[in-house]
C-alpha cells in the first residue's frame, strides 16, 4: 500500500445536488492560486488552516482574550473581540472554549483514507441517483497527489468521479487525476489575460493551454464550462462571444453552465478579517440572467447553456 | 418542479368540480369546533332504558337510538353526505367512556389553548342534569383511575409515562372492514350472523353469550340501514323543496344511493364512497376515538370505479370531485380528548388514514389509476384529513408514482406520510401475521401498522419519557422537579466505574419504566373489556365467527398494546456525551456534569459547549450511531419480553406531539438540551444537532432496526425549496427516497422551508434554532447567520420561486 497522502480539507458537503449529477459528496481542498474578486469561498483561497471570527455571534465574554497563550485577542472600542492573526500558532484553544462558538476553524488536515471512508458512506445515495463524488475547491489540482489517490480508490469502488477545477496548474498535475475521472467541471473566468489578470490576480493561458491539450486526450470525458456570471466584469456581449467561440471547437465539452453571482460569502470576508472587494455590486436578477442566456444560446453554438446555481 | 405543479394546479383550479369542493372546503374552514353531546343524551337515555340486558346489547341497543333519533343534516353543495353528530365539526362525548373529562373542563374547554371546544348553556345544562349523574361511577375511564397500578401511578403523575389515552377515549388505532362492507352490504353480514347464529344450541354452556352477543351485531346494522334511509328521506324531502334543478337532481340522487347502501352490496364507485363513509361516521359515533383507518382505498374502490369508466356512467373528473367531497367530510369530524392529551396531539387529529401504493397479495405493483386521483385529491383539498400514507414499494413501484408523491411533498403540507412497504410487511409479519396478508397492510394513524378487518390492538396505549430514562440514571432514580424517589436507585452515577456502568443503569431504569407501563397496560385491557363496540365489530368476520367483540379479542388477530417511546435523540445524544465527556476526554468528572444538569448550565457555559459539541445522532457519526443499534435492540427486546392477554407487547417511536409537553418535564440533558424544553420528535435528530443534510440523518436513522419498531417510527425531513424548485432537484428527492428505502428506514415526512419561515425564523431566532440552510456549498443555522446573509437567503426563496413560475 502506498503511503498516506494528506491535504487540508476545507469542507465535505454531502447529498449535494449541485457540482455534478445525481446525489454527491463534495469534498472542497483548501489553496486556490486564483483570488478572484467575487469569491463566495474565501476561506478556500490559502492553503493552511484559518481562523474566523463572527463578530456578531460574539457576546464580549473575553474568554478567548485570557486563553490565548499569544495574544492574539483583544478587545475593540465597542467592546467586542478582535483576532490579530500574525501570531497565531493554531492551537485552537479560542475554538475550544468560545461558548457562543464565535470563532471557528477553516480546514483540517485529513488522509486520503480518511477522505475516502467518508465518500464510501454515502455509497447508497449514488447508487439510487447516478452521483457520486466531486472534488472540488480551493483548486484541488494544487494537491494532485492526494487528488488522484482518493479519485483512482473510488473508481475501483465503483464510485464516480468528477473535478471541479480552475485547470490553473501544472499539465502534469492533470495528467495525474484525469485518468480516473468520470466527468470534469471547468471554471472559465474571462477570455482576456489582461482582464483575467485584474479580476483573479493570474493570467489564463495556462488555463486555455490545459483545456485544449484535455480536449486531445483519448479519453472519453464529459466537460462541462462553468462561467460564474458577474455584473459589469465579466458578462459583456464581447467576452461571452469570445469565451464561446474558443470553447465551440472542444469536442469533450457537453454544456456551458452560468453559475449567478451571489453575496452568500460576504460575511465569511468579514469573518477572515478581510475587505469585500465588490461590496456595493448587487446580484443579477432573473430577467437579466435569462436575457445573458438567450445570448449566449443565440450565438448559435451547438452546445446547451443553462443557468445553474 | 414549479412549472408542473403550478400546470396541475391551474388545470384542478379551473375544473368545474374545484368550485364546489372550494365551497365545501371554506365552510369547514369557517366553521368552529364545537362540543356535540346528542349522541351522549340518547347513549344515556338508552341506557336507563335497557338496565338489565348484558352491556353489549345495551351498547348496540343505544346505537341503533342514536341512528334512529340523530339530527339528519345535508348540507349544501354535498354530494357525500352524513354525521357522526348533529354539528359540523362537533366533538363527540362518549359517556360510557369518560365523561369526567368534560366534567373538569366545563369552564375552559371553550377557550383552553390547545384544540377548544364551544359548549353552550343548554349543552352544558344537559351535562350536568343529565348526563353525568347517570354515568357518575360506570365510566371506562373511573374504573381505570380506580385500578391503576401505584408504581404506574407515580410514573404517569410526574410525566415519564403517559397512559390515561385509551381511557379516556374509545378504541380506534383500528383498520374496519370496510372493503367487506361495501362488497356485500350490511344484508351480506347480516345473512352471515343470522348463519352462525343458526349454529348455537343455547343449552350448550357458552352459546347463550353467543346468541345475544350476535343479537347486538344484528341491532346495530340494523341501526346502521335506518340511519341511512333516513337520510334517504332527508335528501328527498330536501329535493321536493329545491328550485334550483341541478341540485334537486343531485339530491334525488344523494336519496337513492342513501336508500341502496350502506344495505345493499355498491354497484358503483358512488356507491361505494357513500357506503364506506356512512359506516366511518357509525364507527366513530360509537366511541370517539381516534383512527379509523380507511386504509387502501386504491384498492378496494379499483373495481367499481373501473366498472364505472367502463360503463360510462363516471367520468374521471366526476370521479375526482366524488373524492374530493369526501375528504372534505373527512376533515370535519373533530376529536374531542382533554386538554392534556390534546397538547400530546394537538389540531383535533382525526387521523383517519388513507393509503395508496404498495404491493398487492401477490406482491404485484398495486398502484393503479385510482392510487394517482387519491394523491391528487389531497393536493386539491389540502386540509388535515384525511391523513395520506404511501406504501412505496422500492423494487415494484414505478418512478411515475414516486414522482407524483414528491409533487405532493413539494406543496408543503406535510402529506403525504411516505411509508416504506417492504419495511411495513415485515413489522406486520412480526406482529405475527403471515406473509400472505401482511402484503395487505395498512398504516394506521401516524405511521402505525394495521391490517383492514383482521386487527386488535392499540397501537400507541402508552409512551415512555426516554428524557427519564437518563435522568433517573444521573439522579439515582429521582425526579429532578420534585426530588421524589419515583424510580429505580441504580447507584450513586459518581461511582459508575466506567461507561458500561452508567450504560447499565439507563438500561435498568428503562427496564423499570416499561414493567410500570405494562402492569398499567393489563389494568386496561381488563377495563377495556367493558367496552364492547359492536358497531366497529360488524366488519370483522372473526368477530362474527368467534362470535366475540373486537374488545374481547374477536378478531382474527391479537397482539399486545404498543409501548411508545418519545425523545429518541435526546437519549443517544446524552449517552454519547456521557461517553465523550466523562469517559473519554475526561472533559468534566461524573459529579462536575450532574452538578451542571442542576444548575441547567448556569455557570458551566464550557461544559455546555463541550456537550454540545460531543458527537451526535444524525451525522453518519459512527461514534455516536454506533450506540443506537445496541441501544434500540435492548429496547424492542425488553419491551417484547412482556406478554399480554391479547399477545406480545410492541414497540414503537412515533411522538405525535407528545415530544413536547413529555419535553416539559425533564430537566437539562448531558446532551446539552437545556431544561424544561421539548424533546426530538421521532426517531429524528434533536433540532439544531444535524449539520450534514438529509443523507447523513437517514444514515444515522438507519442505525435503528425499524423492523422490530412494530407500531412505527417516525422520521421528519425538512427540505428546503431550493430542493424542490427543478427538475434536478425533484430527480434527487425520489433518489433520495429510494435510497431511503435501500436503508431500511421505515417512514419520512417532509416539512418544507419557505420564505415565510425563513421570515419567521428571522424575527423569532429562538423559537427556530434548529433550522438548517444552505448557503454556498455548506449548510448552517440559519438564525446564527448575519442579516445580510439572511435576507440574501430569504431573497434567493423568492427569486426561484418567481424565476420558476
Amino acid at each position: 500500500m502506498s503511503p498516506p497522502q494528506k491535504a487540508i480539507v476545507l469542507r465535505v458537503e454531502k447529498t449535494s445536488i449541485h457540482d455534478g449529477a445525481g446525489l454527491r459528496t463534495v469534498v472542497f481542498l483548501k489553496g486556490c492560486p486564483l483570488s478572484c474578486r467575487w469569491c463566495s469561498t474565501p476561506e478556500g483561497q490559502a492553503d493552511t488552516v484559518e481562523l474566523g471570527l463572527s463578530k456578531h455571534k460574539c457576546d464580549e465574554c473575553r474568554i478567548c482574550v485570557d486563553v490565548c497563550p499569544e495574544a492574539c485577542f483583544s478587545t475593540d472600542i465597542d467592546g467586542s473581540c478582535s483576532l490579530d492573526r500574525r501570531e497565531c500558532t493554531y492551537c485552537l484553544a479560542c475554538v475550544e472554549t468560545c461558548p457562543r462558538s464565535a470563532i471557528q476553524v477553516y480546514g483540517r488536515e485529513m488522509t486520503d483514507r480518511q477522505v475516502i471512508e467518508l465518500i464510501s458512506r454515502d455509497e447508497i445515495f449514488y447508487f439510487h441517483s447516478d452521483g457520486g463524488v466531486t472534488i472540488s475547491g480551493g483548486e484541488c489540482l494544487a494537491q494532485a497527489a492526494f487528488v488522484q489517490s482518493v479519485l483512482k480508490e473510488c473508481r475501483t469502488r465503483g464510485i464516480a468521479t468528477a473535478l471541479e477545477t480552475s485547470l490553473l496548474a501544472p499539465w502534469q498535475a492533470l495528467a495525474l487525476v484525469v485518468p480516473h475521472l468520470t466527468s470534469l467541471y471547468v471554471d472559465i473566468k474571462h477570455s482576456d489575460s489582461r482582464t483575467h489578470r485584474e479580476l483573479t490576480g493570474v493570467g489564463n493561458e495556462r488555463i486555455w493551454e490545459n483545456l485544449i491539450r484535455l480536449d486531445r486526450l483519448d479519453q472519453e470525458l464529459p466537460v462541462v464550462i462553468r462561467i460564474p456570471l458577474i455584473p459589469g466584469l465579466n458578462d459583456s456581449d464581447a467576452n461571452l462571444r469570445q469565451t464561446l467561440e474558443r470553447i465551440s471547437p472542444l469536442k469533450k465539452v457537453q454544456s456551458i453552465e452560468l453559475l449567478p453571482y451571489h453575496r452568500l460569502g460576504v460575511a465569511t470576508y468579514a469573518d477572515l478579517g478581510r475587505e469585500y472587494a465588490l461590496k456595493d455590486l448587487h446580484p443579477p436578477s432573473p430577467d437579466y440572467l435569462r436575457e445573458r442566456e438567450d445570448f449566449l444560446r443565440a450565438q448559435n453554438t451547438a452546445i446547451p447553456v443553462t443557468i445553474a446555481g | 418542479m414549479k412549472l408542473v405543479m403550478d400546470k396541475n394546479r391551474r388545470i384542478s383550479d379551473q375544473s368545474y368540480y374545484m368550485k364546489r369542493i372550494n365551497r365545501l372546503k371554506q365552510r369547514v374552514i369557517s366553521t368552529r369546533p364545537e362540543m356535540d353531546l346528542e349522541n351522549a343524551r340518547i347513549l344515556t337515555h338508552a341506557f336507563k332504558q335497557s338496565q338489565g340486558e348484558p352491556l353489549v346489547v345495551q351498547k348496540a341497543r343505544a346505537f341503533k337510538l342514536q341512528c334512529q333519533e340523530k339530527t339528519i343534516r345535508i348540507w349544501d353543495d354535498e354530494l357525500i353526505v352524513g354525521c357522526s353528530g348533529s354539528k359540523i365539526r362537533g366533538g363527540i362525548l362518549c359517556a360510557d367512556t369518560c365523561w369526567s373529562v368534560l366534567n373538569d373542563e366545563l369552564d375552559t374547554i371553550s377557550e383552553r389553548p390547545y384544540d377548544p371546544f364551544y359548549l353552550d348553556s343548554d349543552d352544558r345544562k344537559l351535562f350536568e342534569q343529565e348526563i353525568k349523574p347517570f354515568w357518575k361511577g360506570r365510566s371506562n375511564y373511573e374504573q381505570w383511575l380506580a385500578q391503576i397500578p401505584d408504581d404506574t401511578k407515580a410514573l404517569r403523575d410526574t410525566g415519564v409515562i403517559y397512559i390515561n389515552r385509551k381511557a379516556v377515549r374509545g378504541f380506534g388505532e383500528t383498520t374496519a372492514g370496510y372493503e367487506w362492507l361495501v362488497r356485500e352490504g350490511l344484508e351480506g353480514i347480516e345473512s352471515k350472523i343470522k348463519a352462525r347464529r343458526e349454529e348455537l344450541d343455547l343449552t350448550r354452556p357458552g352459546d347463550y353469550e353467543k346468541d345475544y352477543y350476535l343479537k347486538s351485531l344484528l341491532l346495530v346494522a340494523d341501526g346502521i340501514r335506518i340511519l341511512a334511509s333516513r337520510y334517504g328521506r332527508e335528501a328527498e324531502m330536501m329535493a321536493a323543496a329545491e328550485s334550483d334543478p341541478s341540485r334537486r337532481d343531485e339530491l334525488l340522487e344523494i336519496s337513492r344511493i342513501c336508500n341502496r347502501v350502506p344495505a345493499q352490496p355498491a354497484s358503483s364507485f358512488r356507491e361505494a364512497l357513500q357506503s364506506l363513509y356512512f359506516y366511518q361516521t357509525c364507527i366513530f359515533m360509537e366511541q370517539n376515538a381516534a383512527s379509523y383507518n380507511p386504509g387502501r382505498m386504491d384498492q378496494y374502490l379499483w373495481p367499481y370505479f373501473q366498472n364505472d369508466l367502463a360503463s360510462g356512467a363516471l367520468t374521471t373528473e366526476q370521479a375526482q370531485e366524488l373524492l374530493g367531497c369526501l375528504w372534505v367530510k373527512f376533515s370535519e369530524p373533530c376529536l374531542f380528548q382533554d386538554e392534556v392529551t390534546a397538547e400530546f396531539a394537538a389540531g383535533y387529529p382525526m387521523f383517519q388514514n388513507v393509503c395508496v401504493g404498495g404491493v398487492d397479495d401477490a406482491g404485484r405493483d398495486a398502484v393503479n389509476d385510482l392510487s394517482y386521483m387519491i394523491v391528487q385529491a389531497t393536493m386539491d383539498v389540502q386540509l388535515y384529513q384525511p391523513s395520506l400514507s404511501v406504501r412505496y414499494s422500492l423494487a415494484k413501484n414505478p418512478n411515475k408514482f414516486l414522482r407524483k408523491i414528491v409533487e405532493l411533498i413539494s406543496l408543503g403540507t406535510g402529506f403525504p406520510a411516505f411509508h416504506n412497504d417492504d419495511i411495513g410487511i415485515r413489522m406486520l409479519m412480526n406482529k405475527g401475521i403471515p406473509l400472505k396478508e401482511a402484503l395487505n397492510w395498512n398504516p394506521c394513524g401516524c405511521v402505525e401498522t394495521n391490517l383492514e378487518g383482521r386487527l386488535r390492538h392499540f397501537t400507541a396505549l402508552a409512551d415512555i419519557n426516554l428524557g427519564f430514562v437518563i435522568e433517573f440514571a444521573l439522579l439515582n432514580g429521582v425526579n429532578r422537579r420534585t426530588g421524589q424517589q419515583v424510580s429505580l436507585s441504580t447507584g450513586n452515577p459518581d461511582n459508575f466505574a466506567d461507561f458500561d456502568e452508567f450504560l447499565g443503569a439507563v438500561k435498568q431504569q428503562f427496564s423499570y419504566i416499561t414493567k410500570a407501563v405494562v402492569k398499567g397496560n393489563h389494568v386496561i385491557d381488563e377495563v377495556c373489556m367493558n367496552r364492547p363496540c359492536p358497531a366497529l365489530s360488524l366488519t370483522f368476520k372473526e368477530c362474527i365467527e368467534n362470535a366475540k367483540d373486537y374488545a374481547w379479542g374477536g378478531a382474527k388477530y391479537n397482539t399486545g398494546n404498543g409501548i411508545i417511546l418519545i425523545g429518541v435523540a435526546d437519549l443517544i445524544n446524552s449517552v454519547a456525551a456521557v461517553k465523550h465527556v466523562v469517559y473519554e476526554t475526561g472533559q468534566a468528572t461524573m459529579a462536575e456534569l450532574v452538578q451542571a444538569l442542576d444548575d441547567d448550565f448556569a455557570g458551566h457555559e464550557e461544559l455546555l459547549k463541550q456537550c454540545r459539541e460531543a458527537p451526535k445522532y444524525g451525522n453518519d457519526d459512527p461514534q455516536v450511531d454506533r450506540l443506537v443499534g445496541d441501544l434500540f435492540t435492548f429496547f424492542a427486546d425488553e419491551i417484547e419480553r412482556y406478554e399480554s392477554k391479547f399477545g406480545t407487547m410492541t414497540p414503537g417511536i412515533l411522538p405525535v406531539s407528545g415530544n413536547t409537553p413529555f419535553g416539559l418535564e425533564v430537566g437539562a440533558l448531558p446532551s446539552g438540551r437545556k431544561a424544561w424544553r421539548p424533546l426530538a420528535d421521532g426517531v429524528s435528530p434533536s433540532g439544531g444537532t444535524d449539520r450534514l443534510g438529509p443523507g447523513a440523518v437517514l444514515k444515522s436513522v438507519s442505525q435503528i432496526c425499524h423492523d422490530r419498531f412494530v407500531q412505527g417510527t417516525l422520521l421528519n425531513l425538512k427540505v428546503e425549496p431550493e430542493m424542490l424548485r427543478d427538475e434536478n432537484g425533484i430527480q434527487q428527492l425520489m433518489a433520495l427516497l429510494k435510497s431511503m428505502c435501500s436503508l431500511g428506514v421505515y417512514h419520512v415526512q417532509f416539512n418544507v422551508i419557505d420564505q415565510k419561515k425563513l421570515i419567521a425564523a428571522q424575527q423569532n431566532p429562538d423559537e427556530h434554532r434548529g433550522l438548517l440552510v444552505r448557503v454556498a456549498g455548506y449548510t448552517a443555522y440559519f438564525t446564527e447567520l448575519g442579516k445580510d446573509v439572511q435576507d440574501e437567503i430569504i431573497g434567493r426563496t423568492v427569486v426561484r420561486e418567481i424565476s420558476a413560475s
